[in-house]
């Protein structure tokens, strides 16, 4: 079966930035979570998956063909559905309209197949009610599920979602969860977050990004595994943890090589995984 | 209550095939009878009659298009183009009041002197220029990530558009190059160099970004303007015969350019 993503060795600068310095990525079907610290480069690898930006070095092949093939493009693009950071709107626009207008982006130029299009996916994504609205008086919420809308029109094969989770009240994020979770039959899904337990609750795929490189890819269970008998539950703060912090229940919780003393073995999570890829340094800079 | 309406010309204004004051006429029963009403519903086809809801549907349902929008249509613009265009910064109202309201400015500043003729002549050149670069970018076109991923041709897009904003903007300097006092052929010197621009504008955005392009393509043109004037003597000499030949030859140029790096722009390889 053709994958919807292979890439080898991606580089992308960015002025003097190495955005992506050699990222190798393979995307079956399913739902691939992209985690890393700010920086990370998961924003610049999104839009070279999503035909906006081109790579500098590198092969991407995408649904089995080219992007930099200029007759292979269309239909890539006719198959993609992309959701970008900060998607942008005409405020002006209802949120019909502005789906609508992408829809005519996307070649629906028949009137009737596209309006019925538009309404399936706003009612797909629980905006039904409000598609007479203008953009502007909607919430931060319903304009993040209006984009989420765009990028399903056509029943695209490839769904590129950047950071769709981002701004969402923990009721929202479960319902975009139930949305996606349907969504991804038959189809591949990659989700780009800083929530590790969106990732942990909905993704089949894991990727870590780090300085622009690929750090990590497996699945969620694997990533926890990273951080196999180096995470332990204590009285006192370790000065030779990775990381350490203090929870709820007021004991610390340590992250790294060195136990501190009298402390207890715990089960690792799909986050301390996470956090012993990127490291102290990176989630530094993320701060 | 008139008779019913004979089965054979039920059957025919059923399937469409009776029009004008006749079908007015079995319609104008049809709605008042329930017998014939009955009738009606078993001759149409299960699947016309879900059309034709449908149809009513789609008008209900989708909203009065945007007074630009119905504009286009009125000019036989098809509906999805006239949406996309519709959408374009350079269009708005807005846009369009802040274009009149600087070439008012240049036209009061013509009639003073002959700098201030000068000042009309570069607005005019550079305000379509400006409608361009506004129509299709990164920081100016709020949709423009998504516009790039899909596969409506970016550049096709921006052709579009441009197509649109040029005549408009162009339209307005015209018109207010006409109030100009008594300087005959001159008051259209800035057409020329207005096409020329945007065109190189255009071709060096697939070297550099947009933004970039347009910028430094405005500012080494207004250099050139001071310093042409400065070594000629003459405040017009940027717009004299030969430099309207050079903006002739530099819009053939980068049309040239444009036509064979398009791919460029709509790959993001200078988004």
């Amino acid at each position: 079966m053709t994958l919807a993503v292979k890439a080898a060795g991606v580089h992308k600068r960015l002025g003097s930035t190495h955005a992506l310095a050699g990222v190798s990525l393979d995307l079956g079907d399913g739902i691939t979570g992209l985690l890393g610290p700010n920086g990370a480069g998961k924003t610049t690898l999104m839009r070279v998956l999503a035909t906006v930006l081109a790579p500098d070095s590198g092969s991407v092949r995408l649904l089995g063909h080219d992007p930099a093939d200029r007759e292979a493009r269309p239909v890539i693009r006719r198959r993609l559905g992309y959701m970008p950071q900060e998607p942008g709107f005409h405020q002006r626009f209802t949120a019909f309209e502005f789906v609508d207008y992408v829809a005519i982006l996307k070649e629906m130029t028949a009137r009737r197949e596209r309006h019925d299009e538009v309404r399936r996916v706003l009612d797909l994504v629980g905006l039904g009610d409000v598609a007479q609205q203008r953009i502007k008086a909607l919430s931060g919420g319903m304009r993040r599920r209006v984009a989420l809308a765009q990028a399903l029109l056509g029943d695209p094969r490839l769904v590129i979602l950047d950071e769709p989770t981002a701004g969402l009240d923990p009721e929202q994020r479960l319902r975009f969860r139930e949305l996606i979770s349907r969504l991804a039959q038959d189809r591949s899904v990659l989700i780009s977050t800083h929530q590790t337990e969106d990732v942990a609750a909905l993704c089949h795929h894991v990727v870590v990004l780090r300085d622009g490189e690929t750090v990590f890819a497996g699945a969620p269970r694997e990533l926890a595994e990273v951080a196999r008998d180096r995470v332990w539950l204590a009285d006192e703060r370790s000065a030779g943890a990775e990381l350490s912090w203090l929870t709820g229940d007021g004991r610390h919780r340590h992250v790294g090589n060195a136990p501190p003393a009298h402390a207890e073995l715990v089960e690792p999570t799909l986050e301390d995984g996470y956090l012993l890829l990127v490291g102290r340094g990176s989630l530094a800079v993320a701060a | 209550m008139s008779p019913h309406v004979q089965s054979e010309l039920l059957a025919a204004y059923a399937g469409g095939e009776i029009e004008g004051a006749r079908a007015y006429s079995i319609e104008a029963h049809v709605v008042e009878c329930a017998d014939c009403q009955a009738a009606v519903a078993r001759l149409v086809e299960p699947a016309r009659m879900q059309r034709g809801w449908a149809d009513i549907e789609d008008r209900l349902d989708t909203p009065r298009p945007a007074a630009i929008e119905a504009a286009l249509g009125r000019l036989g613009v098809p509906g999805h183009l006239a949406r996309l265009l519709a959408a374009t910064p350079s269009l708005s109202v807005s846009w369009l009041g802040a274009v009149t309201v600087a070439l008012a400015f240049a036209v009061i500043a013509a009639h003073e002197s002959e700098r201030g003729l000068l000042l009309f002549l570069c607005v005019a050149a550079l305000l379509p220029l400006a409608g361009v670069a506004a129509a299709f970018g990164r920081g100016l076109d709020p949709v423009f990530e998504i516009a790039v991923a899909a596969p409506f041709s970016s550049v096709r897009l921006l052709l579009l558009r441009t197509a649109a904003v040029l005549p408009t903007t162009i339209a307005l300097a015209g018109i207010a190059a006409l109030t100009l006092p008594g300087v005959g052929w001159t008051a259209a010197a800035w057409l020329l160099p207005s096409l020329g621009l945007t065109v190189m504008s255009l071709a060096l955005a697939t070297y550099v970004a947009p933004s970039r392009a347009f910028g430094g393509v405005t500012a080494g043109w207004l250099a050139i303007v001071v310093f042409s004037a400065i070594d000629a003597g003459d405040r017009l000499a940027a717009f004299d015969s030969g430099a309207q030949v050079a903006f002739v030859v530099l819009a053939l140029g980068g049309g040239i350019v444009l036509a064979l790096r398009q791919d460029h722009l709509d790959l993001g390889r200078t988004l």
